[in-house]
């Protein structure tokens, strides 16, 4: 009787995640091809309908074989590489040895920037502190902003003198050789999570590229654009998700068809080595309340 | 029995969930990107082409037109002609976008005209994305050739609308006062144009002064000031018809009636036995109210686009400073405190901002602030710069400017100019003559 009640509840639940959830292997699969907004049904009416000469199709038509050419290349990964060859009891004490070490060393290789970061801030101290107060444009003043925001996170405490680098390297370097020897792709297969400098590199890049106009201001919420690209960072697609917004208002629309330009004309992005599955579909919120104090 | 239904149903589920694919259930990540550039946009516009040669030359001039228009807003930055790699081609063809990227041309505006008769023409365009390779918008209008000049700025107009998301305000017009002749014997016209400066025409023949012209919100109708035997009488003019109506002889008036954003009041200052005060007069039945009541000279009325506030300047404070009361004259509250005096301040059409005019060491300013009186921002300064006056998107002021008198002070200089808010773009308008107080009119009706 327990058990059965058990079941029922299980199954019920069961199916219930489902009608709220759906299929998620469905949702999870995203159209590769560029998606052509139908942006506005224009009053030009028929006679404006696009005619492609037969010279231009043609040439759509071999681009678009080149495309599927390449993807077809490209979907073909490089083979792993090849497994060292010793007995499996051997491999599993190397495996637990490995890591435990790998761990320390990812902790190790994560505080390695810190040390560049303070190699290249050492030389100009006081500039970075008065230059907020010299710069006027407040864009370039937000900027610099973030850019101290990075750099302040990392900042090393003033123990940390040159020795100190100098060994923490040392040892970081004597644990790789131990471990994984001359390969450095085993290093890249470490679990390693995608970091706010990772981060701060694609925003900066495509900040780069964002222009809006002053009346983007007017839009008062986040335009957030589903971005899929390849491992290279080719961009391969953007969606513009809130589709309601887009058709009703006139300032998100100009906005969103901005970033969109945006994200398209920063292709390839700068994705970080070993995270290029994470940006296969992922998101980028778009927020015009800068402009408001430009 | 019993047991082995079990174990289907244990298999079952987990077969089931094996289809799942967790990575589904994962949110994408998601970057935030809260900073970019406010910069203008480098634009191409084509010309427009045109299979006869009327046709093709209106082509020309209409994408000439657009361009400048664009250019003039600040918003927008044309790359020369002369650069393009591809020929223009007819709207209805889908370009080779990769003739326009390595330009670094985000936008690409093709069009065509066409002849329909001796008197008609069909004017089409496109705007297309460069970089999303795709279009944005189109039309298509029929209209008399004369009227190419108009046909090219409604499409500015939709062009602007369409990657700005503001409405545009190139199909507009302003009023001005034409100056002409000696300082001290000085012919005041009457005069419209068109906002880039075209097409231009006298409304008055100069026999009176006329002074400080003011658009309808709502209608093709200006009011202003005519000296009739050195009395001040306010007139409408209405453009559509041509007919001028006396509204009445105000003695003491110091400043222009300015309308209601109904534009069914007038508001304006009036003196009287060495006080100047604020009045409104009601169009329907010309009932004339008080509003301030002050020892102090209170000038400059203008009402926010909601018609619930007005501002002015005042001296009741000691110095000329921008103050702001309900529409009943209730709730004076004073909102600029900066250094130097203030004047002539226009409530901007959206009611996020207010123009003024600013005096400080001996130098003119034109500048904006919120209307709680925060962010004051000056834009343009002169020797003499002042009667700002908005767009009817809010997004570009225009005023005039004065400089310095030479010649012992005999001739002056004034020119009208206009600038884009953020402050970047100032753009002088070209007049046949010296142009003062400009005000800007509503776009026209279609």
């Amino acid at each position: 009787m327990i058990r059965s009640t058990f079941i029922s509840f299980g199954l019920h639940s069961l199916l219930l995640t489902l009608a709220y959830f759906g299929l998620p292997t469905l949702k999870a699969k995203e159209p590769i091809e560029l998606p052509i907004d139908i942006v506005e049904e224009t009053p030009v009416s028929t006679k404006t309908s696009l005619k492609l000469g037969n010279q231009q199709v043609q040439k759509f038509k071999q681009q678009k074989k080149e495309i599927v050419k390449e993807e077809k290349n490209k979907k073909n990964p490089p083979p792993p590489p090849p497994l060292p060859t010793k007995n499996i009891i051997e491999k599993k004490n190397l495996a637990l040895k490995k890591e435990k070490e790998i761990k320390e060393i990812a902790t190790l290789i994560r505080k390695k920037p810190k040390l560049e970061i303070q190699k290249k801030k050492k030389p100009k101290p006081p500039k970075i502190i008065h230059r907020p107060e010299i710069i006027k444009n407040k864009q370039k003043q937000n900027l610099a902003k973030g850019i101290l925001k990075t750099l302040s996170e990392p900042r090393p405490s003033e123990d940390n003198s040159k020795n100190v680098k100098i060994k923490n390297n040392k040892e970081v370097l004597k644990k790789i050789r131990n471990i994984i020897g001359n390969s450095n792709r085993q290093v890249k297969e470490t679990d390693i999570k995608l970091s706010q400098t990772d981060i701060n590199k694609i925003q900066n890049h495509v900040k780069k590229y964002s222009n809006f106009s002053y009346a983007a201001s007017q839009v008062k919420t986040i335009i957030p654009l589903k971005i899929s690209a390849i491992t290279d960072g080719t961009v391969k697609s953007v969606k513009i998700l809130d589709k309601s917004s887009y058709k009703k208002d006139k300032f998100y629309r100009a906005a969103a068809d901005a970033a969109r330009r945006a994200v398209l004309d920063s292709s390839p992005l700068p994705l970080p080595k070993g995270m290029e599955k994470e940006f296969e579909n992922f998101i980028f919120d778009f927020d015009t309340s800068f402009i408001r104090d430009y | 029995m019993y047991k082995i239904s079990n174990l289907f149903i244990y298999k079952f589920i987990i077969l089931f969930l094996s289809f799942f694919n967790l990575q589904a259930f994962a949110e994408d990540l998601r970057i935030k990107i809260n900073s970019g550039q406010v910069e203008p946009l480098p634009i191409a516009v084509a010309n427009f082409t045109g299979e006869e040669e009327r046709s093709s030359k209106i082509g020309m001039q209409i994408s000439t037109v657009v361009s400048n228009n664009l250019v003039a807003s600040g918003q927008f930055k044309a790359i020369e002609s002369a650069a393009f790699i591809a020929p223009p081609t007819n709207p209805s063809v889908r370009p080779n976008f990769t003739d326009w990227t390595p330009l670094g041309i985000k936008a690409l505006i093709t069009g065509s005209v066409k002849n329909i008769n001796d008197q008609q023409i069909e004017v089409e365009f496109r705007l297309w994305d460069v970089i999303a390779e795709t279009d944005l918008i189109g039309l298509r209008l029929s209209v008399n050739y004369r009227a190419w000049r108009r046909v090219a700025h409604i499409i500015s107009d939709e062009i602007f609308e369409r990657l700005s998301g503001d409405s545009g305000y190139f199909d507009t017009r302003i009023v001005y006062i034409s100056e002409s002749g000696p300082q001290n014997k000085r012919i005041k016209r009457l005069a419209i144009m068109d906002q880039d400066g075209e097409n231009h025409q006298f409304l008055t023949d100069g026999s009176f002064l006329v002074l400080t012209p003011r658009f309808s919100p709502t209608s093709q109708e200006i009011t202003y000031l005519a000296y009739f035997k050195n009395e001040p009488r306010v007139y409408i003019f209405n453009l559509e018809t041509g007919q001028q109506e006396l509204l009445g002889s105000f003695p003491g008036m110091t400043f222009a009636p300015r309308f209601s954003p109904s534009g069914e009041k007038i508001i304006m200052s009036l003196a009287d036995k060495g006080v100047t005060d604020i009045y409104t007069m009601d169009l329907n039945n010309q009932e004339v109210k008080r509003l301030t009541d002050s020892p102090s000279i209170d000038t400059s009325p203008s009402f926010s686009p909601d018609g619930k506030q007005i501002i002015f300047n005042s001296d009741r404070g000691g110095t000329q400073q921008l103050y702001v009361m309900d529409s009943n004259g209730r709730n004076v509250k004073r909102i600029s405190f900066g250094k130097g005096r203030y004047a002539t301040p226009v409530w901007a059409p959206k009611g996020e901002l207010i123009a003024f005019t600013k005096m400080l060491k001996n130098k003119f300013y034109i500048g904006v602030m919120s209307p709680d009186g925060s962010g004051e921002r000056l834009l343009a300064q002169g020797y003499l710069v002042e009667g700002p006056t908005w767009a009817p998107n809010g997004r570009v002021l225009m005023y005039f400017k004065q400089e310095a008198p030479v010649d012992d002070g005999k001739s002056t200089n004034v020119n009208l100019f206009k600038i884009d808010i953020t402050g970047f773009r100032e753009t002088r308008i070209i007049t046949p003559g010296d142009a003062s107080d400009p005000a800007w009119s509503p776009l026209l009706p279609n």
